[in-house]
Parts: C-alpha cells; sequence; structure tokens
C-alpha cells in the first residue's frame, strides 16, 4: 500500500485516536505502528502516515480537515560511497 | 563563478594590447565594470575578429572558410574576472547596458583533469584529516567533544569496529539512541557499514563525544534496498531528538545531528510546485521538523551528495540543483567535499540548493583512507564522510559553547565566515563558503570568549 503524510493540529498530549477521530479515518487506513509523531511541538503540529486514498481524501485537496497533505514520502538513502 | 569578459575599447588599446611589447594590464581596459572583480595577474588578450572569406558569409560559422583580422579597429579584448555566483545573470544581462564597451560575457570553466571521483583511491587517511582539522589545537582548548550527544542519522553504528578502527574507547549513549518502528536490534551493535564510516569520521575531531545511534536508513519498506528508509522515518528520529535535545539542562543543552543521506530521485515525489512537494517545499513535514529542530537548539548537518557534475552518482536522477530538501535546509549546513589536497571531489553536489539557494555551505575533508568499513582498502568517501567530519568539528566546539550560550544560527555563521574561502568574491557553488577552517573557529571563538569575559 503505498502511503503518504498528513498534516494535523491537536492540543497536546494528543492521541493517535483523537487524530483519527478528528480526519475521519479508519483504522485500516492509517499506519498505527507509526503512530502520531509531534512535528512541532510549539505550534501543535502532528503528523501521521496513511493510505494514498486516505491522504487525498483528507488532505488539503480533499475534505480540507488535514492541516496538511498529503505529503510525499519518498525512500531516502546513504549517499556514498559514490557509485 | 569566474568569466571571460570581451570588450571592444578604442583602436588604440586594442593595438596596444595586440603589441607584445607594450606591457598593458586589466585594469587598463576594463577598470570600473560593476559587480565584476578583475583578476589583475591575468593579462588581457587581443582576441582576432572572424571574418567571412566571401562577401555574405557567416563570421561565426564553423564549417564556412573565415579569414581573421587583428586590426585595431576589428580586434577585441578579452579580460578575466569573477562575479558573485548569485549576481551572475543580472550582471550578466545589465553589463554590456552599462558598459558600451562590453561585447560579451563567458564562462571561464576550470579546466582540470584530476578531479577525485568514485572509484578512485584514497588521498591521504584520517590522520591528515586529524592534522588539518587542527585536532590538537582543539584538544587544547579543551574542544574535543566530551559530554556532546552527536546523532548519527544512518545505518547503524558498530561500535566495536570503530574502537578498534580507532585504536580509542568510543562512548555510545543507549538511552538516547533510537530505533525506528521496524528495526530491531543493539545501538552501537549494528553490522559494519556506512553508518559506521560515518561514526569513525565524526569522532576524528570529537573523540570524546557521545554517538547516539539512530539507524533510519535501515528500515524497510516494500520492494526498497537493504539499506535505505523512508523519510517518514526520519521524522520520527527527529522527534526523538527534540525530547533528547528538550530534556537537557539549558547550561549544558548541545545536540549536533548528522545527515549522510538523502533522496536521489524525483520519481517518488510529487512534481516542485504541489503542495505535497519534498524537494522543493519548506512545508513538508520534514523539512518543518528541521527547522523546529534547529530552533530548539540542534547543529544539524546534511551532506550536500554526490551529483557533482565531474563524476555524479549513477543513482543521481535530478536534471539540476541536485541538492533537494532538507539537504538544503536553510537552518542545516550543507557540506560539500574536499579531498586531503583541499580540491573538490568532483562527485561533490554543487549549488544552488532547491530550498536556500545557497548550498552547499562549506566543505569538510573526504575519499581518505579512514574506518574502512565500506570494505578493505575502500576509502572513507562520498560526501558522506564528509558530513560527519564537519559534524565531529561542530560537537567539538559544542563541548565549550552549548546551544543557549552560542545558537545553532551564530554557530553557523562562525563556520561561513571562518571557510577557507576558495574563490575571490566569497561564496561559491562549488565550494560554498569555502572550507572548514579549524584555526579561524578557535580564533573567533577566543574573541568571543574575550568580549563576554
Amino acid at each position: 500500500m503505498a502511503e503518504v503524510l498528513i498534516t494535523v493540529r491537536l492540543a497536546a498530549p494528543a492521541t493517535l485516536e483523537e487524530a483519527m477521530r478528528r480526519l475521519g479515518l479508519a483504522e485500516d487506513e492509517v499506519d498505527t505502528a507509526y503512530g502520531l509523531v509531534p512535528v512541532d511541538p510549539g505550534r501543535n503540529l502532528y503528523v501521521l502516515r496513511v493510505a494514498e486514498e486516505a491522504g487525498r481524501r483528507v488532505g488539503d485537496s480533499g475534505t480540507g480537515t488535514a492541516d496538511g497533505g498529503p505529503y510525499s514520502d519518498p525512500p531516502i538513502e546513504p549517499y556514498g560511497p559514490p557509485r | 563563478m569566474r568569466v571571460l569578459i570581451q570588450l571592444r575599447p578604442s583602436p588604440d588599446l586594442v593595438a596596444a594590447v595586440a603589441d607584445p611589447s607594450v606591457p598593458s594590464m586589466a585594469s587598463d581596459v576594463a577598470d570600473g565594470l560593476p559587480g565584476v572583480v578583475l583578476d589583475h595577474s591575468y593579462a588581457p588578450v587581443a582576441v582576432p575578429r572572424p571574418m567571412p572569406a566571401s562577401p555574405g558569409g557567416d563570421p561565426l560559422s564553423l564549417n564556412q572558410p573565415l579569414v581573421f583580422s587583428m586590426a585595431p579597429q576589428d580586434a577585441s579584448v578579452v579580460v578575466r574576472g569573477e562575479i558573485a555566483d548569485d549576481e551572475v545573470t543580472s550582471r550578466v544581462a545589465l553589463l554590456p547596458a552599462a558598459r558600451r564597451d562590453v561585447v560579451a560575457v563567458y564562462a571561464d570553466p576550470a579546466i582540470e583533469t584530476t578531479l577525485t571521483c568514485g572509484g578512485d583511491p584514497a588521498v591521504g587517511d584520517w590522520h591528515d584529516v586529524e592534522r588539518l582539522l587542527r585536532v590538537p589545537d582543539l584538544t587544547a582548548e579543551g574542544l574535543d567533544g566530551s559530554g556532546v550527544p552527536l546523532a548519527v542519522i544512518d545505518t547503524g553504528i558498530n561500535a566495536a569496529y570503530v574502537k578498534s578502527a580507532r585504536g580509542h574507547d568510543v562512548t555510545v549513549d543507549h538511552e538516547r539512541s533510537w530505533n525506528p518502528q521496524s528495526v530491531s536490534g543493539t545501538p552501537g551493535d549494528f553490522p559494519v557499514d556506512h553508518g559506521t564510516m560515518c561514526a569513525f569520521d565524526a569522532l576524528i575531531a570529537a573523540p570524546k563525544a557521545s554517538l547516539v545511534d539512530v539507524p533510519v536508513l535501515l528500515s524497510r519498506r516494500q520492494g526498497g534496498s537493504t539499506l535505505d528508509g523512508l523519510l517518514s522515518d526520519a521524522i520520527a528520529a527527529y522527534a526523538h531528538l527534540r525530547e533528547v535535545l528538550d530534556a537537557q539542562p539549558a547550561e549544558s543543552r548541545a545536540l549536533v545531528v548528522t545527515n549522510s543521506w538523502g533522496s536521489f530521485s524525483p520519481r517518488w515525489d510529487f512534481p516542485p510546485g504541489h503542495p505535497g512537494n519534498y524537494s522543493d517545499n519548506p512545508a513538508h513535514p520534514f523539512n518543518l521538523i528541521v527547522g523546529s529542530l534547529a530552533e530548539a537548539g540542534a547543529d544539524i548537518l546534511f551532506a550536500a551528495g554526490n551529483c557533482g557534475t565531474q563524476c555524479r552518482d549513477s543513482r543521481c536522477a535530478y536534471p539540476d540543483r541536485p541538492i533537494v530538501g532538507a539537504n538544503s535546509h536553510p537552518r542545516a549546513l550543507s557540506i560539500g567535499g574536499i579531498d586531503t589536497t583541499g580540491t573538490r571531489v568532483g562527485y561533490s553536489s554543487q549549488g544552488p540548493g532547491r530550498l536556500a539557494a545557497r548550498k552547499p555551505d562549506v566543505c569538510a575533508y573526504t575519499h581518505f583512507a579512514g574506518s574502512g568499513a565500506l570494505g578493505d582498502g575502500e576509502p572513507d568517501s562520498g560526501t558522506s564522510a564528509a558530513c560527519p567530519v564537519a559534524a565531529g568539528l561542530v560537537a567539538a566546539v559544542r563541548s565549550r559553547w552549548p546551544s543557549t550560550v552560542l545558537p545553532p544560527a551564530q554557530l553557523r555563521t562562525l563556520l561561513r565566515r571562518t571557510a577557507d574561502d576558495r574563490s575571490a568574491v566569497g561564496y561559491d557553488h562549488d565550494y560554498g563558503y569555502g572550507v572548514v577552517d579549524a584555526a579561524g573557529i578557535i580564533a573567533a571563538l577566543r574573541r568571543r570568549a574575550a568580549k563576554a569575559a
């Protein structure tokens, strides 16, 4: 399942369940092992990893219940040795 | 950027330049060109005018017969100078308008055949790097990394290997280390690989730093290779590092984060301009958390990448501006690579960066015989090695200068300001502000301490 990232603003201390409720996400649409990760505690901003379809639905371009997204989650690799 | 400027001064002046018995200087021909630092060591050169051999021909044709006129009313003169990298476009456009005798401005690329590339043997060893980083002088100042957590975001560290390769004890901070959800293993006890090289290289300048092992690149994704992760794992790692930083007392707050990784291809990203894009988008969650962690007091360093024009890594898939995403973050240091002779390695990515144009920031040493973690006889290479070398220098500074006294933004400025500049006009997109200079850093810190006393 391709996954994307979405952000949500919640008052601390926030939980994944609260985020899912706010965004209207089902459990099978969310990477629950990844959880709800704080991006900027000062701005109450959190990120979730969700299925691409769900990300489109709740992200900026969908219903807009998320703060932002869907954002890409590209692979990252070591920069060495040069090949 | 070094440029050649073609001018058509008065015929008398052209005749003087063309006459080998008459000494002439660049300033005789081209003094006062706005935005150009003239190279006075380069004597002006008279250039003949190409003319078609028969009427109606094309004077710039490579196929038609031409004659060349050195007559003073035909010939022109070329001088050499430098224009600041971020002013090239505007200066090149404005110069002919500002000075009627300016005919054209051309690039003057370096003609180099000996740049170090991937697969080349090591250039010097890690003791040379120690010497170049003036490690004894740093140690004498009490700048050895003592008490400073140095997070290696990579493939995991094998501390026993690093200890054996260095011949000294290595400290791994188990409590502050962190694994992504899909990675099991003990901090400091991962297989010898890229992350072990980074740890070794970071300890060159900061032998007493405490390594924080964060093996993000061991996380698995479907269809991925054995050594890659997802950017979301790096976000989770940075969230953990924020907790580490916030838990420290203000008087000793320090956290250095070295990142020798990045995204090679736009294939998995939304295109630039899309609101979900990573490479060019400061609002992407990873770029946000990098900025947030730096503002909270962390020093964050990213490798510039191995997509330099002279010998780019075969994985490089960005058609231009290969320093992307957080590797070009304005609140991080982007580190290019030089060998121990002080010459940029041909694979070190050149700027401008995508989030901030002035990337790389500075260069540090790479391609030397070091850890051997990449294989017997293999140099510690890539901007992957340069980044932790620079991170070690930052960690050394932090042993006496916590982030509450010297905020990360000021430390970044200090590194840029003291760097050994490699061009005549300051910043350039090959070396950035220059090569990290430990002597300059020590002197600047002494001045700062004296001022504060």
